[in-house]
């Protein structure tokens, strides 16, 4: 540590340079510790299970070209037809489909005839395999039987006796537990539906709203909003996509079909959060990446700068080892200095984020840990330099020029 | 003297050509970040009906519960009940006035090779083109008596146009829609609004109507929007009929008033209807309408929302690291050469030209970094197109003003970051140097 007083004169003699190089892994620890937390929030957001078979599930709808259509036989008649098909595991119709960014929401209540200080969630009717279709986990009671499924138009006032809920719906609207058996009122009415069954998870058609995963099922058949959902065995998805598509244009041509898979349609909502990822994670590259650049530059001019003293030393007895090391040392001591201004700043630049942007806090560690880091790169880049610093001939010294 | 300063520039980057592409590569990263971002909020502010700006409002009636407001705020509703749009339409103080709503069905025409597709179609009245300002290239709007009455006319875009009859005048043709005969009456020029400031629900960046449909057809299609639906009572429906007298909006209303005096008037008569209303036991909240110009519609919309603002911050934080990186290469580059500038000074060069010699040259940097920087730029948006499935196309691309603006702020901030430098070693002592040469 004897050679901590002459780093610091000379410092002194470069202030400006070494405190660039500072302010650069300042600035470089604030923004990508903050990208970190915003990368990891979404990251997490992104992998949520979703309590579906994503990878295995097509969806179809059609729109029919002549106005008078029987749309509950068509239902009939394509269903018994897709279930017979080769690859398909199980089908049912819905009135949405999950995670496809189009559904629907409602309030519920314990009580009857309430107005106000309901649980919004989202609601499907659905057929009696939704359960297998959709490659659910059922963890309480039963699923729906064929002879309760309603077949009901836009305007039908017919309200449903049982209903199936997600688990979170039944925690959160029956927080004493056991919502099995329980009933539950929609907005102004006083028809109790009964819980008769619990699915573990459905992360629903909008999984970043705040209703996300809470979910009610009922046992109906819309003709006004109304999908085939498919799973079809793993690893056939997409022969079984070109299969149902061709056999229900080839059973009644006098439509148009739409195709649909969950995977994409997955990926679709969350674009917006897999675009903040990746164009954080390159931030974060290319900010490093300059930065390490940055450092490697100036260390390679101070040495240049600094050679005739090099070679000085040298002659007068100075290891090799002791001038990477004088030159490491300078470095650190610069790192260190910028790595602590800078876990000021990254507080200072999380607490504007968390107030304009609602991003989450910055936990410590993550300061930490990129603290160790970029003290990490700074050092690697200005080893290299620091190595060719020692090779360094004593003869230097001799030399006018 | 530029001429000669410039090639000394261009003579000492060549020298040093490691540290001089460092230099680049550091401004033009940041251009290209800061650049990315920068295009694509300016891109998402872009108002398409900025001509008509200051005629054109929004209407907004806060017909809420009295007990919660929408999503729980104390804001009005986005859209309007369809029985208030027609009642609205009855008013003739608008210039022009449009009540209106997307929505869809299979297309095709009779004994033809075409297969059905699904058009994408908008239910409006009929001054919709008029006051959006949307051309027609054949025909016109379809009658007076098609808001009100089922009318089967039928007003095409150009690309459907293209479709069905290869392009040709359709006026007087029959297409077949959603299982009906509709005359075509019209057929449109392009027109693409983005963001779609018309109708900014359901995605800011989606294309426009493929069709355009009488307001009259409601009753006779049983229409149900392509759109959100929002309630806040429970309502029994046990009809068509029923939704439509519904508090359920769905329905968009825009008007175009032309005078300060028609807006008051506008005003009065909007207050007028609510009292009216409210005598009627509708609208329980207190009294409020919204009319909003189209710059005023997006920014209430957030079509640039905390996302992109944030990452406009944070990209401008980059430029600034990569500011200060090229400071410290311009430093290290410009003292390598303090002899050269103590030789210049000592044979006569005064201060100023030494520091004007070095601008020029931190100059050139910032002009190079700023084209490989809309390299870059152009690269980050086909990462973000692609990112965003097709969403983003149309707000992902780079006009020409936009690179002009790469290249200026390249330049600028390259001269920004030359400053210290330049001045830096335009005060070196020339005796130091020619002792030692």
């Amino acid at each position: 540590m004897l050679e901590l007083r002459p780093i610091l004169s000379a410092l002194w003699r470069h202030k400006v340079s070494a405190l660039l190089i500072a302010l650069q892994l300042g600035l470089t620890l604030a923004i990508v510790s903050n990208a970190l937390v915003v990368i990891d929030e979404r990251s997490e957001r992104i992998s949520r299970p979703t309590g579906l078979a994503v990878e295995d599930i097509n969806s179809f709808s059609f729109l029919a070209i002549p106005e008078d259509y029987d749309k509950f036989e068509a239902f009939r008649l394509d269903l018994d037809m897709i279930r017979s098909l080769p690859g398909v595991a199980s089908a049912t119709i819905s009135n949405h489909v999950p995670l496809s960014g189009s559904g629907s929401a409602s309030g519920f209540y314990t009580e009857p005839n309430k107005e106000t200080g309901g649980i919004s969630a989202n609601y499907y009717t659905v057929d009696e395999h939704f359960i297998d279709a959709l490659g659910m986990k059922l963890t309480a009671g039963r699923g729906f039987s064929p002879e309760e499924v309603m077949q009901v138009g836009a305007t039908s006032s017919e309200r449903p006796t049982v209903a199936v809920v997600t688990q979170k719906f039944a925690d959160e609207v029956f927080p004493e537990g056991n919502a099995l058996g329980k009933a539950f009122f929609l907005g102004g009415d006083d028809h109790p539906i009964e819980v008769v069954g619990i699915v573990e998870r459905n992360l629903g058609p909008w999984p970043n709203s705040s209703v996300a995963g809470r979910g009610v099922f009922y046992p109906a058949i819309m003709d006004q909003w109304f999908y085939y959902i498919v799973r079809a065995e793993p690893g056939q998805r997409d022969a079984v996509l070109k299969l149902v598509e061709e056999k229900l244009a080839e059973r009644d041509p006098n439509r148009v079909i739409n195709a649909d898979t969950m995977e994409e349609q997955k990926a679709q909502q969350y674009a917006s959060d897999n675009t903040m990822i990746k164009v954080l994670a390159s931030v974060v590259i290319l900010l490093t990446f300059i930065v390490a650049l940055g450092i490697v530059g100036l260390t390679v001019f101070w040495i240049t700068q600094r050679q005739k003293q090099i070679g000085v030393r040298r002659a007068l007895g100075a290891t090799r080892s002791a001038i990477s090391r004088y030159f490491l040392l300078e470095n650190l001591i610069i790192a260190v200095t910028g790595i602590a201004l800078g876990a000021a700043a990254a507080q200072v630049f999380n607490g504007f984020l968390a107030s304009e942007f609602n991003q989450p806090a910055l936990p410590p560690i993550v300061t930490i840990s990129c603290a160790l880091f970029l003290l990490g790169v700074s050092l690697a880049a200005a080893l290299v330099p620091a190595l060719r610093a020692a090779n360094i001939s004593p003869a230097t010294a001799t030399r006018s020029v | 003297m530029i001429g000669y300063y410039i090639s000394l520039a261009l003579r000492s980057l060549r020298s040093t050509p490691i540290l001089s592409a460092l230099m680049v590569a550091a401004i033009a990263v940041g251009v290209g970040a800061a650049m990315t971002t920068l295009t694509l909020n300016y891109m998402m502010s872009r108002n398409a009906l900025a001509e008509k700006n200051e005629v054109l409002y929004a209407v907004q009636l806060d017909s809420w519960s009295a007990t919660n407001g929408v999503d729980n705020s104390s804001e009005m509703p986005w859209q309007v009940t369809y029985q208030d749009a027609v009642r609205l339409l009855r008013s003739d103080i608008p210039s022009n006035q449009v009540a209106m709503h997307r929505w869809g069905g299979p297309i095709t025409l009779e004994n033809s090779e075409i297969r059905p597709f699904i058009a994408d179609a908008r239910v409006t009245s009929r001054d919709f083109f008029a006051l959006f300002d949307v051309p027609f290239i054949y025909g016109g709007t379809w009658t007076a008596e098609a808001d009100n009455n089922p009318v089967q006319q039928i007003v095409l875009s150009e690309k459907t146009n293209d479709r069905l009859f290869g392009g040709e005048n359709s006026v007087g043709r029959s297409v077949n829609f959603n299982g009906a005969a509709f005359t075509v009456v019209g057929v449109t020029e392009h027109w693409q609004p983005s963001p779609k400031v018309h109708d900014l629900n359901n995605g800011h960046f989606n294309d426009s109507a493929e069709i355009f449909l009488p307001f009259g057809l409601h009753r006779q299609f049983e229409i149900y929007p392509w759109g959100n639906t929002n309630g806040w009572k429970s309502e029994e429906i046990n009809s068509y009929e029923d939704r439509l007298n519904s508090d359920m909006v769905w329905l968009q209303y825009w008007v175009q008033l032309d005078s300060a005096e028609q807006v008051e008037r506008y005003g009065d008569f909007l207050t007028g209807y609510i009292r009216e209303q409210k005598a009627q036991g509708r609208f329980p909240r207190p009294l409020k309408f919204g009319l909003s110009h189209p710059s005023e519609w997006l920014t209430l919309n957030e079509v640039v929302d905390g996302d992109d603002r944030m990452l406009s911050w944070l990209s401008l934080a980059f430029l600034l690291v990569c500011l200060v990186n090229a400071v410290a290469l311009l430093l290290a580059k410009f003292l390598r050469k303090a002899p050269e500038a103590g030789v210049r000074r000592a044979l006569g060069a005064s201060r100023q030209s030494v520091f004007s010699q070095h601008l020029v040259e931190s100059g050139c940097v910032g002009l190079a970094g700023g084209l490989v920087g809309i390299l870059l730029t152009l690269a980050g948006l086909g990462l973000i197109r692609q990112l965003q499935m097709g969403y983003m196309d149309r707000v992902a691309a780079m006009d020409w003003a936009m690179m002009l603006a790469a290249i200026g702020l390249a330049v600028l901030s390259s001269l920004l970051a030359g400053l210290y430098p330049a001045w830096r070693i335009s005060r070196t002592n020339p005796s130091i140097y020619l002792k030692t040469q």
